[in-house]
């Protein structure tokens, strides 16, 4: 009677092995409430996210979500992102689901720190959404991320000033700067300046210079992957933007201006002109506003009539980190947050919309009222340059187009040493 | 050498070794990383890791804006230490002179040097603001200080002394408290002038610590970034671009890790070439005193 002993010896051990094995699993159930970690920047105002978030969790009972908040800048978002990302090589960089600013995308992609969503979205899950949001979020034919909230560059005008001297809302440079010398002439308020915009050597800058490039009928980076391909017209560009203040249509001190320097004087009253994001509009409506009711959007001025002049864009995206231990859970979060309904409640709050349907709502049209101003600039802006090499790009073009505006260098110069200056910062990459 | 000295020196060696290993780690560690990643070409957005050798700083003896950066940092190190330096003294002076309200004097030097550097930057931002900023409504001018090719270097120069003044009026006027009085008495006697007292008596015995201030100082204003990067983010032109700034620029905001170590590497260099001169001086007068 040894053998039976030992077969029940066995199949007692396999029986132990089982549940043994059974029990390392149970250690990660499936159907166990799992917590990702979403990293975004705070909302002005009332945040809305907290709500999002819940309403999330209860249509989605076994997942937790913790908010994390990033830093306030750009700069520091970026660098909290690369450090982590970089470092964590693939593995769990400690979050799953990002806030990434629209200029991220493709050098994230490129990176290896995004997970490919194409195949986690239904047909035509981006169709909703503006053109050029939705192309910020492809790169090299694959979606990495999802349009979360946008912002459009554009003219504001002081519609008080422009009425009262039979003015309308100027379509080109030409009647911009009429318009300007006329107001100016009859005001007689040495305080009121014409056009500000933003002229600081930062990525502000840069989105000025590619909506004069623009302007002129070029770009930045052709498709061919060449770097100013048309020089003459990007000297033009550039020229435009130092004579707006040689003319004397903008100060002297927008080459130190930032997009808040330029809001806080034109919503003090002290400019007719201004070139800024959509967010300002809210700003300028707040109840002690001193310009509240008096503004008026437009899109930026052409160079010339036959040429289109349309706005950067700005805003951001959700991405999932290709780490993540939870990426069905951090991609269901993704696709409830920058869906219309999440969006809707977002645009309660103080961000714009990726979707164009949600410019029309009767609710938040009543709310907000300039949102059917927007849909047509938003309809036609267009993304910065959709690469993996985008800061490389700005920050090498910063100094250049900076010299170009304050005077000391001439457009043409500039736009050489900018060509000399990319094209060094892109041959690392070959 | 006798026995027992032979044996001293093993233990100082044994009780040194602890420091000598943490420092070693610390900062000789990290250096030669820098420089060996300094050697490389890395991008890690775009797999990119390969040796170039002395590539990257083959190219920055031949970079614009690397030596724009190279001036500007020179240029802000003499004058920010500088100016540091004579009004820090003549503040220390003032103090000791002062009879009432010196310590609320003393709390409010260190209010400038206490605030942290990006808060300095935003209350110099609001000073220098064009329109209506407070430093343009005292001198009833227009002047566009931070967007001037020729104002905004001297605008953060300004901004920067405001801050560390205070730093180098604390050293001095804690060395001045320790100068007996008996040796002014003596100047007096022998009928001393003022201003001789302060060229013969003063200023040699603040001598070595105003070296060691200097020597601080100087270290710091190589490193500039705070001021510049809040303010000015290196424009207008890249007239306020410092080393560090650039180093910072391509280290984190593009992620060219070799590149930017080698802006980095030289940032060292500077620093130790300038560190070791102040030393040698400093021992010299050790020597001599």
């Amino acid at each position: 009677m040894t053998l039976p002993d030992a077969r029940n010896i066995l199949t007692a051990a396999a029986v132990v092995a089982v549940v043994l094995l059974a029990g390392c699993g149970e250690r990660a159930r499936p159907d166990g409430p799992v917590t990702i970690v979403f990293k975004h920047a705070r909302m002005f105002g009332d945040d809305p996210v907290p709500r999002l978030i819940a309403a999330f969790e209860a249509r989605h009972p076994g997942i937790r979500v913790k908010t994390e908040a990033l830093g306030a800048s750009s700069d520091e978002q970026h660098q909290f992102f690369v450090i982590n990302l970089e470092g964590a090589r693939g593995r769990g960089a400690g979050f799953d689901v990002m806030m990434l600013d629209v200029i991220w995308v493709p050098e994230f992609a490129r990176a290896g720190w995004l997970l490919d969503l194409t195949d986690s979205l239904a047909p035509g899950e981006l169709a909703g959404h503006f053109p050029a949001a939705a192309e910020a979020a492809r790169w090299n034919g694959r979606v990495w991320a999802l349009p979360w909230n946008f912002n459009v560059g554009l003219l504001y005008y002081r519609a008080d000033l422009l009425a009262r001297h039979g003015l309308s809302p100027p379509r080109t440079d030409a009647e911009l700067a009429n318009a300007v010398r006329v107001i100016q002439a009859a005001e007689r308020d040495p305080k009121l300046d014409g056009f500000v915009w933003q002229g600081k050597q930062y990525e502000g800058l840069v989105c000025n210079a590619l909506e004069a490039l623009w302007a002129s009928g070029t770009t930045l980076i052709a498709s061919t992957g060449e770097v100013l391909p048309d020089p003459a017209r990007a000297e033009a560009a550039l020229a435009r933007l130092r004579g707006w203040i040689d003319a004397g249509l903008s100060p002297a001190w927008v080459s130190a201006a930032d997009e808040e320097l330029t809001r806080r004087a034109f919503g003090d009253g002290r400019a007719i002109f201004l070139r800024n994001w959509f967010y300002a509009m809210d700003l300028f409506e707040e109840p002690n506003s001193p310009v509240r009711g008096k503004v008026g959007v437009a899109p930026l001025p052409r160079l010339t009539e036959g040429v289109g002049a349309p706005g950067a864009t700005g805003g951001s995206l959700l991405g999932v980190s290709r780490g993540s231990r939870h990426p069905e859970a951090a991609v269901a979060l993704a696709r409830f947050l920058a869906s219309e309904d999440a969006q809707r409640v977002l645009a309660g709050g103080s961000v714009l919309p990726t979707r164009a349907a949600l410019y029309a709502d009767p609710a938040l049209v009543a709310k907000r009222p300039h949102m059917p101003a927007f849909r047509d600039l938003a309809t036609s802006a267009r993304p910065r340059p959709l690469t993996p090499a985008y800061l490389m790009l700005s920050t090498s073009l910063q100094p250049e187009v900076s010299a170009a505006v304050v005077g000391v260098k001439s457009p043409a110069r500039a736009v050489a040493d900018a060509r000399h200056q990319l094209e060094h910062a892109l041959s690392g990459l070959r | 050498m006798t026995g027992r000295e032979r044996q001293d020196r093993r233990a100082a060696i044994a009780f040194v070794a602890p420091a000598v290993v943490v420092l070693a780690a610390l900062t000789a560690g990290p250096a030669l990383w820098i420089f060996w990643l300094s050697l490389r070409e890395r991008l890690p957005v775009f797999g990119v890791d390969r040796l170039t050798g002395f590539g990257h700083y083959a190219f920055l003896a031949t970079d614009a804006r690397f030596w724009s950066a190279f001036r500007v940092t020179i240029i802000f190190t003499i004058a920010s230490v500088a100016l540091e330096l004579v009004l820090g003294l003549g503040v220390a002076l003032a103090l000791r002179g002062q009879r009432v309200g010196r310590r609320s004097a003393l709390s409010l030097l260190l209010l400038a040097w206490a605030l942290p550097g990006v808060v300095t930057a935003r209350v110099f931002e609001w000073l220098y603001y064009p329109a209506g900023g407070f430093v343009n409504v005292i001198l009833g001018t227009p002047l566009n200080w931070l967007g001037s090719p020729t104002l905004a270097l001297p605008a953060l120069i300004v901004a920067d002394v405001w801050r560390t003044m205070p730093f180098v009026a604390l050293f001095c006027y804690a060395r001045l408290l320790t100068i007996p009085a008996a040796v002014y008495e003596a100047a007096a006697v022998d009928g001393a002038s003022r201003s001789a007292t302060f060229r013969f008596v003063t200023l040699p015995l603040l001598g070595p610590v105003l070296l060691v201030t200097l020597l601080f100082r100087t270290l710091d204003a190589l490193r500039a970034f705070d001021l510049m990067f809040v303010l000015t983010g290196g424009g207008p032109a890249g007239m306020t671009e410092t080393l560090t700034v650039y180093a910072y620029r391509s280290l984190f905001q593009t992620l060219r890790l070799g590149f930017g170590s080698a802006i980095g590497v030289v940032v060292f260099l500077l620093v130790m070439l300038v560190a070791a001169a102040y030393l040698r001086v400093l021992r010299r007068q050790d020597a001599t005193a």
